[in-house]
């Protein structure tokens, strides 16, 4: 336990020091997911080799296992209101992010190809928000998610039918291996 | 050491060898009735030289929709020759003759001649198309501008592509300036046509670059936490406007490039994205949903003052001016079917230019104003389109290499 700890001590010393050499400075914002975001920024440790499935990890040790495997969250034509079936998924996310507040988390939101694509941005923002804010409703740590929207850059689907539009507007929730 | 190996991926030099396909296909779909009936005969000595400068000016001429064009003798007739100089140089001639005076009193309203090398013919070939083009419609061609523009591979699951291309005007000279496994999006031209910005998702969080076209090199110039997105170059160079959602929501900003100084535009929790300027320099466009749906503003850089501009309909966003600043190019829904529409500031009056059947996006204004660039999904694909401001030509232009999208028509380049 120890010895990860120092471990993770040298890997964030060592990627300040690298980060220092070329980011950009800005000012941290006061909002609490913002402030989420901004913690990943100095963490050069996590910066890369995400893949779409990476992190992902059964919860089937903690009761709500078969609840929190539910990751994908389904969102209405230009809504960003969580579905109430989908709540529970949610909270047991939260449970499992709440009683681990060293594990991390992205939240993506998507949305169907339709419209503009920066508006399409905008909206997919809202859809993986209003996720975060159930899970720091629960207790989670708004330093341990990470928010991006990817709007309709990223399709579930490539078909253009109403089913397939269908698939592509949702919020993902995605655990980050530490 | 995978964080370098995953930059280096990311990072693609400009120059690749000269492609003898378009990576973009050009295919005129609907064309002026009335066009003007012109003749390219084809020049003398054109099998001497590596690319055919009459059947380029016949392309492009033809594609332009304006022209219906023919090899023998008509009103209009461009003649020319192209000879072999040695050490891969050429000259290339042409003549534009007009016959009004009668058949056999056709005198050359045009004259030139140019030595070029080999490489330049392709160039040299548009940069005739543009002087016919304006001689004889009095407005400037842009057949010498390139389109930048997204590729999206779709491969394996999980194993999309997408690249950055800048390609020439008629699909030819595709050139990646960046190839990512995450997305990329709304590239914008600098005035100076030297640079480009974009969005990049790579490490899974937007950044907005400045990339330079000719060396390849970048800056990464904004990634705040959450959206940094829509960068949009201000007439002069200095500026870009962009989208940052650092302050809770999606806002307006304007970045001064050399200090990076941000001035915030809007201020509220609506979303607010995609600005424009307007040709004085004084204001922008921008995409609201303060009013429920998606509609286009305009705001005082001064003042800061808003006021809307489209009221026609429930979805109107991406709106930019026309260069005579009396037109603005939009995406517009009409029962659910989203096109690229132009809007007279005058009249009020919108008028859908894009095909009813499908949707399109990401309009983009050439810069003589005469066409909008955009893109629209065919028989399932994404693929770009060019229509005239009044709706009557359309061409197609599918990607060879995978779908295409979200492009950007360049300023003048010469």
């Amino acid at each position: 336990m120890k010895l990860k700890k120092w471990i993770q001590i040298i890997l964030v010393s060592s990627s300040i020091i690298a980060l220092a050499a070329c980011t950009t400075k800005h000012k941290q914002d006061e909002l609490a997911i913002n402030d989420g975001n901004s913690g990943y920024n100095d963490e050069g440790a996590q910066s890369s080799g995400l893949g779409d499935e990476s992190g992902y990890r059964d919860q089937a040790s903690s009761r709500n296992g078969h609840l929190s495997s539910n990751r994908t969250y389904y969102f209405d034509f230009d809504s960003n209101a969580v579905h109430d079936a989908d709540k529970p998924a949610i909270e047991a996310n939260a449970e499992a992010l709440a009683s681990n507040p060293s594990k991390k988390a992205m939240l993506e939101g998507h949305t169907d190809p339709r419209g503009s694509r920066e508006y399409n941005i905008g909206l997919g923002e809202r859809r993986a928000k209003a996720v975060a804010q159930i899970l720091t409703a629960k207790g989670v740590n708004h330093k341990q998610i990470r928010v991006v929207s990817y709007g309709a850059e990223k399709l579930a689907s490539q078909g253009h039918s109403e089913a397939d539009y269908q698939r592509d507007r949702r919020g993902v929730l995605i655990y980050l291996q530490q | 050491m995978r964080k370098l190996f995953s930059t280096m991926l990311f990072v693609i030099a400009v120059s690749i060898p000269f492609s003898a396909f378009a990576m973009l296909s050009m295919e005129l779909t609907r064309g002026v009735s009335g066009a003007i009936p012109i003749a390219v005969v084809p020049f003398e000595g054109s099998e001497s030289a590596p690319q055919n400068v009459s059947a380029i000016v016949t392309n492009d001429l033809q594609n332009s929709g304006r022209f219906k064009v023919s090899t023998g003798r008509s009103d209009n007739t461009v003649v020319g020759r192209v000879s072999v100089l040695g050490g891969d140089q050429y000259e290339v001639s042409f003549k534009l003759l007009d016959s009004l005076g009668g058949k056999d009193n056709s005198r050359a309203v045009m004259s030139k001649k140019y030595t070029v090398p080999g490489r330049e013919l392709r160039a040299i070939s548009h940069h005739i198309s543009d002087l016919i083009y304006q001689q004889i419609t009095g407005t400037r061609g842009v057949f010498s501008t390139r389109l930048a523009y997204v590729v999206v591979q779709h491969g394996e699951p999980g194993q999309r592509r997408y690249i950055l291309e800048v390609a020439d005007q008629d699909g030819y000279n595709p050139r990646p300036l960046l190839n990512s496994p995450e997305p990329i999006m709304s590239p914008s031209w600098a005035p100076n046509g030297k640079q480009i910005a974009y969005v990049s998702f790579e490490n899974k969080q937007a950044g907005i670059y400045i990339h330079n076209v000719v060396t390849g090199y970048r800056t990464l110039v904004s990634r705040f936490p959450g959206i940094n997105g829509a960068p949009a170059w201000s007439k002069d160079g200095r500026k870009l406007a962009l989208v940052l959602s650092k302050s809770g929501s999606p806002n307006i900003y304007i970045m001064d490039i050399a200090t990076r100084h941000l001035t915030q535009i809007t201020n509220d929790f609506y979303i607010n994205t995609e600005p424009a300027w307007a040709p004085s320099g004084r204001s922008l466009l921008f995409t609201s949903n303060r009013s429920g749906g998606p509609q286009i503003y305009q705001v005082n850089l001064a003042s800061h003052a808003i006021s809307r501009v489209t009221y026609d309909g429930n979805y109107n966003a991406r709106g930019s001016y026309t260069p005579d600043g009396n037109h603005v190019a939009m995406i517009h829904s009409v029962s659910g079917i989203y096109s690229i529409a132009i809007l007279d500031l005058d009249s009020g009056v919108v008028r859908v230019v894009s095909s009813r059947s499908t949707d399109s996006a990401s309009p983009s204004v050439a810069p003589n104003g005469s066409m909008v660039l955009y893109d629209t999904v065919i028989g399932g694909r994404n693929m770009l389109g060019i229509v005239s401001s009044d709706g009557r030509i359309q061409l197609l232009l599918p990607a060879r290499n995978g779908e295409a999208q979200d492009p950007a028509w360049s300023p003048y380049l010469s």
